[in-house]
């Protein structure tokens, strides 16, 4: 008798359907993906090759430029603003024992919220004549603000949001990592006279690189595929001024004259690029920063 | 040294006041009367209480729809993609077809490496192909599709953990390795399951992207996006949107506030090991 355990036909029938789900909605769109980002279809028969023309296109467009710039300026933001500060409340969670579970569990709750709400919630906060941001520079006499309507204001806008959004979610990935570290470390640091602050950065920060090159990557990642915050919020606009790579993909493609051919050629831009910078990101600090393994 | 102590307390107390500070404004302002109250007094609370805004966000802005359309697309897609990524892990791992299981984890796991984004496109293309635009097979199937991969690679780390010993007895007693899968190994797996459901769930519950493009009959509509509808219809009534705010986000705060544990475990562990 046969292995229960080999039994191919149990084995099809378990595997199957995870396939055929996985083969139809992620690996056929990135070959179909790479084959009209080559074509000027815009869902009718007709359509034909056209080279590399819709990367050109893409590149040649100012606006899709300024997107760019976008994703990195979110990508920025992210590492050298939030960065620390995740570090910093992750550490001082970590310091304190009263209370620790409290502060995990209340700065994680925007994480579990959905993107769309957290805009629409942000807008109103923004809101020029009601918003309670006005009403409080209102006190002071200061004059009221069209956040998201004024291009110099919308992006640093959306990025607050965006930080408010998703801090919590990695001081808990960070906090995690603190509470892992063996008390003994400290309790010799501590016998050798460091202080709270030297062992922090002398010690603690040292071990937690590892978890700190994970989270920079997460926001490379994130910097890349962000897309719902700003169509909730701005669609893009004013004037281009928060535009992303993936809103103008969504833009162009779903608009009243829609363009597949081009948003997937852009599709694909957005991947190389999120391909490419995690790779050298890996290739230069990342590697140094998880260390250990030589 | 009380002092020292305060710091980061104070530090840290000043942190959380900003991540609640929005969610108490918006249940405030959903209880005020007019917009005219909430630029008056937008940091008190209301002066009179209005709780029929809540019945009026129900009934008028339809909210009750897109909440049932939420809750059971969250819940079958979330369930059924938990289901099929336990029975592929279940093949992959334990069952003995060593070449072939190695080769589908691989190719699974690619998946997570693809931004959810890049296939938008080719993923509306299909589903207008399918004949499902404008159901709730278009976004059920993408759904349960696009949480396969850490489904997946969560339950098959879990099961590889399982003792082998616990499956020869069972097949000694005359299990076949589908009634093993059934009786022994997924209620064992039950708590990475568990896990592996709320992510998945939660993923559905928020998201925005294809269930804008996707599906265009109001009737049809999912929270996230009826309420940006919702908030572009009544742009003016700020209270009502507020009440809108309050459905959408309560029951994950009500779920969050029981299985905290599990819902950050899942969260943070799905995105290290991504």
């Amino acid at each position: 008798m046969k292995h229960p355990m080999r039994n191919p036909w149990i084995y099809t029938l378990f595997i199957a359907p995870t396939l055929i789900l996985y083969g139809l909605f992620f690996l056929w769109p990135m070959v179909s993906s790479s084959y009209y980002a080559f074509t000027d279809w815009n869902g009718l028969e007709n359509y034909r090759f056209v080279g590399w023309s819709n990367f050109a296109r893409a590149f040649g467009d100012p606006d899709f430029r300024r997107a760019i710039v976008n994703n990195l300026i979110f990508i920025g933001f992210s590492v050298f603003v939030q960065i620390p500060l995740i570090v910093l409340f992750a550490l001082l969670i970590a310091s304190v024992k009263r209370f620790r579970g409290f502060y995990k569990t209340t700065v994680f709750v925007p994480s579990i919220v959905s993107t769309s709400v957290i805009g629409i919630l942000w807008g109103f906060i923004y809101e020029p004549e009601v918003g309670p941001l006005n009403r409080l520079l209102a006190l002071f006499g200061a004059g009221p603000i069209y956040w998201l309507a004024e291009p110099k204001w919308a992006l640093p806008a959306v990025l607050i949001t965006n930080a408010w959004q998703w801090m919590g979610f990695y001081i808990v990935l960070v906090l995690a990592a603190i509470l892992a570290i063996p008390r003994e470390i400290h309790e010799a640091a501590i016998v050798d006279g460091a202080s709270g602050w030297q062992r922090a950065l002398n010690i603690t920060v040292p071990l937690i690189l590892p978890v700190i090159s994970v989270v920079v990557m997460l926001s490379i990642a994130g910097g890349m595929r962000v897309v719902d915050i700003v169509l909730v919020m701005t669609k893009g606009g004013p004037v281009g001024a928060t535009e992303v790579m993936a809103s103008y993909m969504v833009n162009e493609a779903m608009g009243i004259d829609p363009n597949y051919g081009f948003g997937t050629a852009i599709a694909l831009i957005i991947f190389t690029f999120a391909l490419v910078l995690t790779s050298l990101y890996q290739m230069t600090f990342g590697r140094r920063m998880q260390g250990g393994e030589f | 040294m009380p002092l020292k102590r305060a710091v980061p307390h104070a530090v840290l107390l000043a942190y959380v006041a900003a991540v609640l500070f929005p969610f108490v404004f918006v249940v405030f302002s959903s209880l005020k009367g007019s917009n005219v109250e909430i630029a008056t007094h937008p940091f008190g609370l209301p002066k009179t209480w209005h709780f029929e805004n809540y019945a009026e966000a129900w009934v008028k802005a339809k909210i009750g729809v897109y909440f049932f359309n939420s809750v059971y697309l969250s819940f079958t897609s979330a369930l059924a993609s938990a289901l099929l990524a336990a029975a592929t892990a279940f093949a992959i791992v334990r069952m003995r077809f060593p070449r072939a299981g190695k080769w589908i984890h691989q190719t699974v796991l690619l998946g997570m490496f693809i931004p959810g984004n890049v296939l938008f496109i080719a993923q509306y293309l299909l589903v207008m192909k399918l004949g499902v635009l404008n159901t709730h097979w278009a976004l059920f199937l993408p759904y349960t599709a696009g949480a396969l991969p850490l489904g997946v690679l969560l339950l098959s780390a879990f099961m590889k953990s399982l003792p082998g010993e616990l499956e020869e007895a069972a097949i000694m007693d005359g299990l076949s390795s589908a009634g093993l899968f059934v009786k022994i190994v997924l209620p064992l797996t039950l708590p990475a399951l568990v896990t592996v459901f709320i992510v998945n769930f939660l993923g559905a519950w928020n998201e925005y992207l294809l269930a804008n493009f996707f599906i265009s009959r109001d009737a049809l509509r999912t929270l996230p996006t009826g309420m940006v509808g919702f908030r572009d219809a009544f742009q003016t009534n700020y209270a009502l949107i507020c009440t809108g705010i309050v459905f959408s986000v309560a029951p994950v705060l009500v779920l969050y506030a029981f299985l905290q544990e599990k819902i950050i475990e899942g969260l943070t562990v799905g995105s290290v090991k991504g």
